[in-house]
């Protein structure tokens, strides 16, 4: 497509509005959002409860449609995308981590981190080579072969990670990674982002509640009523 | 995606309720165990009862004059018998073809006078196994060939003729003209069968006596009785005959000749196919019951694989794929289930002496006391169908639903 541009921004939102529906009333979830994010940047974006950032985040995954204004990712249109592209670009260029119930209990460690590059139709021995590496990244050597209910809610999480980067996504989106595991986990889910970051250049965008994982970002975009009240850079 | 890998992650999604499954899976295997019983009786019970109506007198098959079912008459009978027995003979499923004269007599002795039923019969081609009435002589035997005088009588009727073995009746007929024609047998054997209507209605006179009687040639007959290997032929060699048919002859299966019957049975088959229809809606709700169950709970999880790139046809064939191995895990536990009792009941039977009581007839032809299941291989085939059918059927909206997830929607139920 020719509208991409391998050094333009991965994300652009512009003056994206949604509104929901809900019987006779209105909710406004985000009134005109701007935003950008350029490869390697690794973003917060924080806001009270009903700010809009799980919104936000539904609509630069592809997962939900804006009713008003644009979202580009790498520059295409995504509401000039069909839903089968759309599903593609998902699998292909976008990440995703949740807050939880990430993986598939019946698959292992391995066959849930894997799930993304059988989806792409990549052969089984590559597939194995590239996962095996994958978790010792992520810190969970030995541990392939375990179901979800055999790992910690810190693991679980390691592995959706895993999953999410498999493909070497432009970016990651991540709606609430650590709030469903302790503040210690939480930390050492943030030192594996960072580090991921860091050293492979993946670009992060996650929301969050939480002071301390705020913190942590190097630009954290702050939502008040479905708008951008701050967004402040800090160099790492 | 391989399709291998989605049926393997099919198979253990089966299982992550075990419970359910295993009551879904007890529910196809009692269906299926059902069906099978109950359409092995019914070919077995049925396939006996076409025998032996077909060993009553006319075959499987039968080759007659076109107005014989309508009005029979002497005058009504059938030329050239052996080269047709010789052509019919030669169809590979064609187990046995005998020339009969068939009519009506009136019999007499000692002042008492009965009319009954007549069949003329060769004695060299004929046994107990080609016509069930001579299965029946335990008193006395069977004329032989060079007897041009003996008869055979249904022990009831010699009774109410107040004759014994060795004993002389006349009997009297119209031959092939309408002329009046009387001539004396002795009685060389008594039929005990116990259905009333050979007992107390029929007797046997050799063909040879008969032909002369109604005035027809050496090689004329009301009808060729051609019996065959399997009673599920009969159509198919009736209409492979159905060149030998003309103006003076037609080739009829059991259905025809035996209408009332035939009837019977339609019911009672169209009564099972109905059991059998219930019995897979049965299966069916079940099926679909656990499949949406098992959908519904199991939304965010297809939301998240939506979001992550599955395709809505990927979620679709995944939860088809869990109704397929339903199914087969299902037809294979039948299978397991079902296999003594079945082969129980195929060799050995059961009586139904109890129900049957005395009256052991439907439409005149003699029930056994002992059923079967024997069920044909073409019907096991179709149950087996009509379950996998039912239970792809019922995964059908199920995966329907599972395919259009709303991700937003499914991971926010989370
Ligand atoms: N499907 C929906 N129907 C109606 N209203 C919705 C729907 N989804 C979200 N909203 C509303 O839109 C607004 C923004 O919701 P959103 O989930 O994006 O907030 P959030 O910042 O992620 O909040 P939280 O921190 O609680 O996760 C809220 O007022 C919410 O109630
Ligand atoms: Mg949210």
């Amino acid at each position: 497509m020719s509208t991409a541009t391998a050094s333009g921004p991965i994300v652009a939102l512009k003056n994206v509005t949604k509104t929901y529906q809900q019987g006779a009333i209105e909710v406004h979830a985000l009134r005109g959002l701007d935003l950008v994010i350029e490869p390697g940047e690794f973003t917060a974006i924080s806001g009270p409860s009903g700010s809009g950032k799980s919104t936000a985040l539904n609509l630069i995954g592809g997962l939900d449609t804006p009713t008003g204004g644009s979202v580009q990712v790498e520059g295409h249109d995504l509401g000039a995308l069909g839903r089968k592209a759309l599903s593609d670009l998902r699998r292909d260029r976008i990440g995703f981590v949740f807050q939880a119930y990430n993986l598939v209990p019946v698959l292992t460690a391995a066959e849930n981190a894997e799930m993304v590059l059988a989806l792409q139709g990549v052969d089984d021995k590559t597939r194995r080579a590239k996962v095996t590496a994958l978790l010792d990244q992520v810190g969970l050597q030995g541990l392939a072969d375990r179901r979800p209910d055999e790992l910690s809610g810190g693991q679980q999480q390691r592995v959706a990670i895993a999953r999410a980067i498999a493909a070497q996504p432009a970016i990651v989106l991540a709606d609430e990674p650590t709030a469903n595991v302790d503040s210690a986990t939480a930390e050492m889910l943030l030192d594996l982002m960072e580090r991921l970051n860091q050293d492979l250049g993946v670009t992060f965008l996650f929301s969050t509640h939480d002071p301390r994982v705020m913190a942590r970002a190097k630009r954290l975009i702050n939502l008040v009523d479905g708008k951008v009240d701050s967004d402040e850079r800090r160099d790492g | 995606m391989k399709i291998s890998t989605l049926a393997a992650m099919a198979w253990r999604n089966i299982w992550r309720n075990r419970r359910r499954t295993l009551v879904t899976l007890a529910s196809i295997v009692f269906g299926t165990f059902l069906a099978i019983m109950l359409t092995g009786v019914g070919d077995a019970t049925y396939g006996s009862m076409i025998d032996t109506a077909a060993r009553m007198g006319n075959g499987h098959v039968t080759v007659q004059h076109p107005m014989q079912v309508q009005a029979p008459a002497p005058k009504r009978f059938i030329s050239g018998t052996t080269a047709l027995a010789d052509k019919i003979k030669a169809d590979p499923e064609v187990k046995h073809v005998s020339a009969r004269i068939m009519g009506q007599v009136m019999l007499a002795a000692a002042g008492e006078s009965r009319g009954a039923g007549v069949i003329g019969i060769d004695p060299t081609v004929e046994s107990k196994d080609t016509l069930s009435a001579l299965g029946g002589i335990s008193e006395g035997k069977l004329f032989g060939p060079d007897d041009k005088r003996g008869i055979v009588l249904g022990a009831d009727l010699a009774r109410h003729l107040g004759v014994k073995l060795g004993r002389k009746v006349v009997f009297t007929l119209t031959d092939r003209h309408g002329e009046v024609f009387s001539g004396l047998a002795r009685v060389r054997g008594l039929i005990h069968t116990g259905t009333s209507a050979i007992d107390g209605g029929l007797c046997l006179l050799p063909i040879s006596v008969l032909r002369k009687a109604l005035g027809y040639g050496p090689d004329d007959a009301t009808l060729l009785a051609v019996l065959v290997t399997d009673q599920r032929y009969a159509a198919a060699v009736s209409k492979r005959l159905m060149p030998l048919a003309n103006e003076q002859r037609v080739v009829l299966t059991w259905h025809q000749t035996l209408a009332e019957m035939s009837g019977f049975i339609d019911m009672k088959l169209s009564g099972a196919a109905f059991m059998q229809g219930l019995m897979m809606l049965l299966i069916a709700a079940g099926i679909f019951n656990a499949l949406f169950v098992s959908v519904m709970e199991r939304l965010p999880e297809f939301g998240i694989l939506t979001a992550i790139g599955w395709r809505r046809s990927q979620l679709f064939i995944l939860v088809m794929l869990e109704s397929l191995w339903l199914a087969l895990v299902g037809i294979g536990l039948s299978a397991v289930v079902t296999a003594l009792p079945y082969y129980k009941l195929s060799t050995d039977g059961f009586s139904i002496a109890d129900q049957l009581g005395d009256g052991a007839e439907i439409a005149n032809v003699m029930m056994d006391p002992t059923m079967y299941v024997r069920i044909h291989p073409e019907n096991l085939a179709l149950i087996v169908l009509a379950v996998v059918t039912a239970t792809l059927l019922s995964g059908l909206f199920p995966a329907y639903k599972a395919g259009s997830v709303n991700p937003v929607d499914a991971i926010k139920l989370v």
